[in-house]
């Protein structure tokens, strides 16, 4: 009896484990990245921003001498700048990519809000694949909708 | 029951082997449908290995004895709580229990990571149940602990009472002690697995290392409050009044948390400064290496020890297990070579990274040391075929030095500052400390403290103190300037802001008791004696008396019990009662040791047994002074772990910050 109650408990995990198998890959596609550069960037200015914290605090402790203080001061603030410089350069490429992107996506949207139209010659009867002014089996000139003709 | 127990074990490697490469499938193809059923393997895995450890235990606790473990370790009148520690007290047991803690980490990791870290997970997944797979071929061919008892190697038949559990791990500290030591063993696995999927991945910055810090901290803890509970167990137990023999198992402990040590130590200069990469990969590797290496050597039996329980023929499969290991983890560390570079170079030889360097290298040397000395009797025989034994001696003179360079590191380093550090900042931190520890010096020397490294440990453990107490004194009165706070708030609010310091000082000032603790090592003294009703016996300035020797018996065990009245400088001090102990199931002796603890020096009384040809009883008495303080520096050590996993509130904030940022960058997406 017990022997069959492990087997089943078995047998139903291992349905629970196969089930993702048998599902349609999940929406989201491939698995997300970790870290983003942007994200790196951005985490390692803090690290900086952090050191720069403890780095007042112990020199306002009496732990630090003055001369160190400010050489090290001076040095993380650099690194802090040249971090910043490299986030700005990576936003600004996220920037320049967003806008090619919503750029490309307007265009799908209006395509897919505009009704169909169909690019059928009158004077052949081919039907058209593409947007076009000519007939691309007979050259005829094709009445191009929501436009006057002529 | 038994066949409860083997389909949990076959079901468990087949989730364990079908996980191992799920996860690297999945991985590769960067799927989630097959990541996500990797994970799931790794709960199928714990669900089975769980009804296997629950079919075991409850064997165990109805005296089932045609089982051939439970007859072999366990009786009926044994205490219900060492019933449950017959779990782990033998071979197939042990290694089920090592299996069963594999499990609980890995389901826990996967439960934490179910919506993070995406593509580490996979490989972490794989690697964790690579490991699981090993651990349940192991138990499942090699050592299989549900096999039924035979008569005469034909017939299943059912003892009428077991053996029993091995009198020595009769002892309350005994029943937690293998799980903690397992504990911290096992989870190493995890910050070793992390690791080798962010080589897979080539994602190595910082990110594993922070994933892995509590990972880390959490079996680094249990492993050296084991190793605590061990030395524990050895000082009342065995009887040679002593917590620390340098016992190629407690070798076998020590390594991984010495490793860890390193590790733990090396991450916060890559998470600060982006500088030692491959050096903290490393260590990770070297550390679960050592974890699975002192397993090994616990279990095979390669090297004899007093306390090397349950041996058997596994040695081989360990050893192949092991060079796996390292020919994977060491390739894949070359081949990622390129992605490790440092961010940063070493600015000078006088700041906190150079403080940290030294620590590691003297760390490692240590782990070098003792790696030698333990395994030095098999070398000696392969090479030599003579076996060349090293002992205490040897490792007393080499581990003793370096304990007391990283006992100065531990308070000079944090006095450092990150980067660089100039002569008149040293002078102003380290001016106090010194003159302290010096005054306390000549005072130690005019008391009668000659002993060179006793004196040099006491003299150092002074100057650490007010190092550590220093840094809390400086940052709570700024904070009471800056914050207009009183004392307590400034000191409260000071170690919450930065758990991490503070509770690695408190960590500190735990090591320094610890340290305290073993100075007084060259102050012991100890007595022998033949006795009989009515005798004295003195030692220093304390008299025992044997008032009566009382023999009895309960189901359990035989006694002999000698009563003691101690006087201490001719006042009435207490009364001691050590035993001689004769366990019935077993058929093997024990003592049972008295012990009168204080803060100064602890009394230690064994009744070795009695004199066959005068029937007078062997009595050996110790004085240990200052024992009581390892122990006290133990329970420091894990509590300032304990606040050191904390989450600070500067930590809280940037994670806050972190997930706003996140929430921004999502919407971007979106938009």
């Amino acid at each position: 009896m017990l022997p069959s109650i492990a087997v089943l408990i078995a047998v139903g995990m291992a349905v629970y484990v196969v089930w993702p198998l048998l599902s349609a890959e999940t929406a989201g596609g491939p698995l997300p990245l970790d870290v983003t550069v942007l994200g790196d960037l951005k985490r390692r200015r803090l690290v900086v921003y952090d050191n720069l914290k403890d780095l007042e605090f112990e020199y306002q402790s009496g732990k630090i001498a003055r001369e160190d203080y400010e050489a090290l001061r001076t040095n993380y603030l650099g690194e802090a700048a040249g971090l910043m410089a490299a986030t700005q350069e990576a936003e600004q490429l996220k920037q320049d990519d967003a806008v090619v992107e919503r750029e490309i996506a307007a265009r799908r949207a209006m395509r897919k809000s505009q009704p169909k139209i169909e690019y059928k010659c009158q004077a052949c009867g081919y039907e058209n694949p593409l947007p076009v002014k000519f007939c691309g089996e007979c050259g005829a000139r094709l009445a191009v909708p929501g436009k006057k003709q002529g | 029951m038994n066949q409860v127990g083997s389909v949990g074990l076959i079901a468990a490697l087949a989730f364990a082997a079908y996980a191992l490469v799920a996860g690297a499938v999945g991985g590769r193809l960067r799927s989630p449908r097959i990541t996500r059923s990797a994970e799931r393997a790794t709960w199928g895995f714990f669900l089975m290995i769980t009804m296997a450890v629950v079919a075991l235990e409850y064997m165990i606790l109805t005296n089932d004895f045609h089982n051939a473990y439970v007859a072999e370790h366990s009786n009926r009148d044994l205490l219900t709580y060492y019933k449950v520690a017959s779990l782990w007290a033998g071979q197939e047991g042990s290694l089920l229990f090592w299996t069963w803690l594999l499990s609980i980490y890995s389901a826990l990791v996967v439960w934490q990571n179910r919506r993070k870290n995406r593509q580490l997970m996979p490989y972490v997944v794989s690697v964790l149940m690579g490991t699981g797979t090993f651990f349940s071929l192991l138990v499942f061919f090699v050592a299989n602990p549900f096999q039924e008892l035979w008569a005469n190697g034909t017939q299943a038949f059912t003892a009428p009472d077991g053996n029993g559990l091995n009198p020595l791990l009769q002892y309350h500290s005994m029943v937690i002690h293998p799980p903690m030591l397992y504990l911290g063993y096992v989870g190493m696995v995890v910050p070793f697995a992390f690791a080798t999927a962010a080589l897979i991945t080539r994602q190595l910055g910082d990110n594993w290392i922070r994933i892995t810090r509590r990972w880390t901290m959490v079996p680094w803890m249990l492993l050296g409050t084991g190793i605590l509970l061990g030395g524990n167990w050895a000082y009342a137990v065995l009887g040679w009044g002593g917590y620390w023999g340098w016992d190629p198992v407690e070798n076998a402990s020590l390594l991984p948390w010495l490793a860890g040590t390193a590790f733990l130590h090396s991450v916060m200069i890559q998470e600060k400064r982006g500088m030692l990469k491959v050096w903290n990969v490393a260590l990770v590797i070297l550390t679960f290496f050592l974890s699975i290496f002192g397993t090994f050597l616990t279990r095979s039996g390669i090297v004899s020890s007093v306390h090397a329980f349950a041996q058997s023929n596994i040695g081989p499969f360990f050893a192949v297990f092991l060079a796996i290991i390292l020919f994977f983890s060491v390739t894949l560390l070359f081949l990622r070579l390129d992605h490790l570079k440092s961010e940063n170079k070493l600015d000078s030889m006088v700041s906190r990274e150079s403080g940290f360097l030294f620590n590691n290298w003297i760390l490692l040397a240590l782990v070098f040391a003792v790696f030698w000395g333990t395994l030095f009797p098999v070398i000696s025989k392969a090479i030599e075929n003579t076996t060349v034994t090293v002992g205490a001696p040897f490792f007393n003179k080499v581990a003793i030095p370096m304990g007391l360079l990283l006992l100065l590191l531990t308070g000079a380093g944090p006095l450092l500052a990150w980067r660089k550090t100039s002569f008149q900042s040293i002078r102003r931190n380290f001016t106090v400390p010194l003159i302290v520890a010096a005054v306390a010096g000549v005072v130690m020397f005019v008391e009668g403290v000659r002993n060179l490294y006793a004196w040099m440990t006491l003299f150092l453990s002074v100057f650490v103190t007010i190092c550590i107490l220093g840094e809390f004194w400086k940052g709570a009165r700024t904070r009471m300037r800056t914050a207009k706070e009183n004392f307590a708030v400034a000191l409260y609010n000071l170690t919450m802001r930065n758990t991490r310091r503070y509770g690695g000082y408190v960590v500190h000032i735990g090591i320094v008791l610890l340290f305290i603790g073993f100075a007084g090592q060259a102050f012991k003294t100890d007595s022998k004696g033949l006795m009989q009703e009515g005798d004295l016996l003195r030692i220093n300035n304390y008299e025992l008396r044997l008032s009566e020797l009382v023999s009895g018996d309960n189901p359990n065990y035989e006694y002999t019990r000698a009563n003691f009245s101690v006087t201490k400088n001719g006042e009435a001090f207490t009364s001691m009662h050590p035993e001689k102990r004769f366990y019935k199931a077993s058929q093997q002796p024990t003592s049972y040791v008295a012990i009168h603890p204080t803060l100064s020096e602890d009394l230690y009384v064994v009744l070795a047994g009695l004199d066959p040809g005068t029937n007078k009883a062997i009595v050996q008495v110790f004085v240990n002074p200052l024992v009581m303080w390892v122990w006290i520096g133990g329970v420091v050590t894990l509590l300032g772990t304990l606040l050191a996993m904390v989450p600070s509130r500067v930590e809280r904030e940037m994670a806050e910050m972190r997930q706003a940022q996140e929430l921004i960058v999502q919407a971007g997406d979106a938009f």
